[in-house]
């Protein structure tokens, strides 16, 4: 991905716009008494698009900024999210994502080990209260809707950054007939 | 050039992680600070227009699962139905004691809330994430008077407390947040105990430390004790008698082995909409 200010700016407002939706309205909603997680899918879909710094630096600036938005211990969200954004970057950078279906199973697998993490971390950190076996059942939950917002999430991330993907077909179009213009000024 | 970026990539990655622990360092344990306070404050207006904005989408979608709960819990319904008939044909006063329930229920009106405390209403425009921080935002801030320690109550009985207040909203640190722990009584005989929750348990808390000599039953109301040291100078941050919920199960052995009791909280604190912050409160 070629990351221009102006792309960046489409990141920081599409990143925005999701931990609004994540505060305001998934985080309120509760399906089979859970309540999906977009945060990691977002990250996660960033990754797979701009690569592992454009992950890990969006899953970081998303963590830092739930962190303070929800007043909760600075950097644990931060530190959980940048590894999944330079993960699902790594991964983008070393195959090629051949399937349809690549994108909602990182975003389930993602999200499944950044909430496996996160409690992780709490339980290293120290918790005084016992912890219920609702905390897997939520893991799972989410990790399964985590699937199926994947697949809307990625398509509607990948077309608003389509300018900045190299991959795309008119970015190709656009490299190739580049390419003509200067094998024709090199001829000529 | 490839090894250069490689680099590159991989010195933002460690000062990132870096600044990550070295933050949550800091901050762990630690009262919101003045990062966290500003943030919050520039976001409040854009939180609050998203919650409005998506209020309509949010309550259809919940509609939904309180419609699928409910077929679940009819049969449930079924059976207690007929479990509280043949109570109420033994000659049981339920009625009574349902009247009783809703006299303490209703705060604002039943002097429940102690002299000294102003009501400020409050909406929830946002919520935690996470199961493991039971944290909520409210539109109301220091602006109209509500402050750090502040108790939060709902119109079933307590939510929580402020946990961080700026201008214009608080974040409240509900009952069920693995750090929140509110010293309770058993408004009947007065047992004293510590109620705190299980991470991710919205609906079943522990009564701790209870009194072994005092016994307790099921449907026991678990009140707020509200104390206060002798010298003064320490109380407790949540004035006496405000409703927490209902014991739910309490055997015997448990009792005498753990000192402990299970109950479930009156508030419906997985769908909070407005909340009541007792302010001005002498704590």
């Amino acid at each position: 991905m070629i990351i221009t200010p102006k792309i960046a700016l489409r990141i920081g407002l599409f990143l925005l716009a999701g931990i609004l939706f994540q505060v305001s309205f998934f985080s309120k909603i509760e399906l089979l008494g859970t309540s999906p997680d977009i945060l990691a899918v977002i990250v996660v879909c960033l990754g797979l698009l701009g690569g592992s710094l454009a992950g890990a630096v969006g899953g970081f600036s998303v963590g830092l900024l739930i962190d303070c938005l929800m007043a909760e211990p600075l950097g644990a969200t931060a530190l959980i999210l940048l590894g999944v954004g330079y993960c699902a970057g790594l991964y983008r950078e070393r195959f090629d994502v051949t399937s349809a279906l690549i994108p909602p199973l990182l975003c389930m697998g993602m999200t499944f080990a950044a909430l496996l993490a996160f409690s992780a971390l709490q339980l290293m950190l120290g918790i005084d209260v016992g912890v219920s076996i609702v905390v897997a059942r939520d893991i799972i939950i989410k990790s399964i809707y985590a699937f199926f917002l994947g697949v809307p999430i990625y398509l509607l991330m990948r077309r608003i950054l389509r300018p900045a993907l190299i991959d795309h077909r008119e970015a190709r179009r656009r490299v190739r007939r580049r390419g003509r213009g200067r094998v024709r000024e090199l001829t000529a | 050039m490839y090894r250069k970026q490689v680099r590159r990539r991989r010195a933002v990655l460690a000062l990132l992680v870096i600044v990550a622990f070295a933050l949550l360092t800091i901050t762990y344990g630690e009262a919101p600070g003045g990062l966290q306070n500003g943030v919050s404050a520039v976001f409040a207006p854009l939180e609050e227009g998203a919650d409005r904005a998506l209020k309509p989408a949010r309550d259809a979608i919940n509609w939904f699962d309180e419609t699928f709960d409910a077929r679940g819990e009819n049969e449930d319904l079924k059976e207690e139905l007929a479990e509280v008939r043949s109570e109420v044909a033994a000659g049981r006063a339920a009625v009574g004691e349902n009247l009783q329930l809703k006299e303490l229920l209703e705060l604002r009106d039943s002097g429940v809330i102690p002299g000294g405390y102003e009501p400020v209403a409050g909406r929830v425009i946002a919520r935690s994430p996470s199961l493991w921080y039971s944290t909520v935002t409210i539109d109301i801030g220091s602006s109209s008077g509500v402050a750090v320690d502040d108790p939060v109550v709902g119109p079933d009985g307590l939510v929580g407390r402020i946990k961080a207040a700026t201008g214009g909203q608080a974040q409240v640190q509900l009952i069920t947040d693995p750090e929140s722990q509110v010293t309770a009584k058993i408004a009947d005989n007065g047992a004293q105990g510590i109620v705190h929750p299980e991470v991710g348990e919205t609906d079943d808390m522990i009564l701790d430390f209870i009194d072994s000599q005092k016994r307790i039953d099921r449907g026991d109301m678990v009140v707020t004790s509200g104390w206060r040291s002798l010298d003064g100078e320490r109380s407790s941050k949540f004035p006496p008698n405000i409703p927490i919920g209902e014991v739910t199960e309490a055997p015997i052995a448990q009792q005498e082995a753990s000192q402990e009791v299970h109950l479930e909280p009156f508030s419906d604190l997985a769908d909070l909409d407005y909340v009541d912050v007792l302010t001005g409160g002498s704590r």
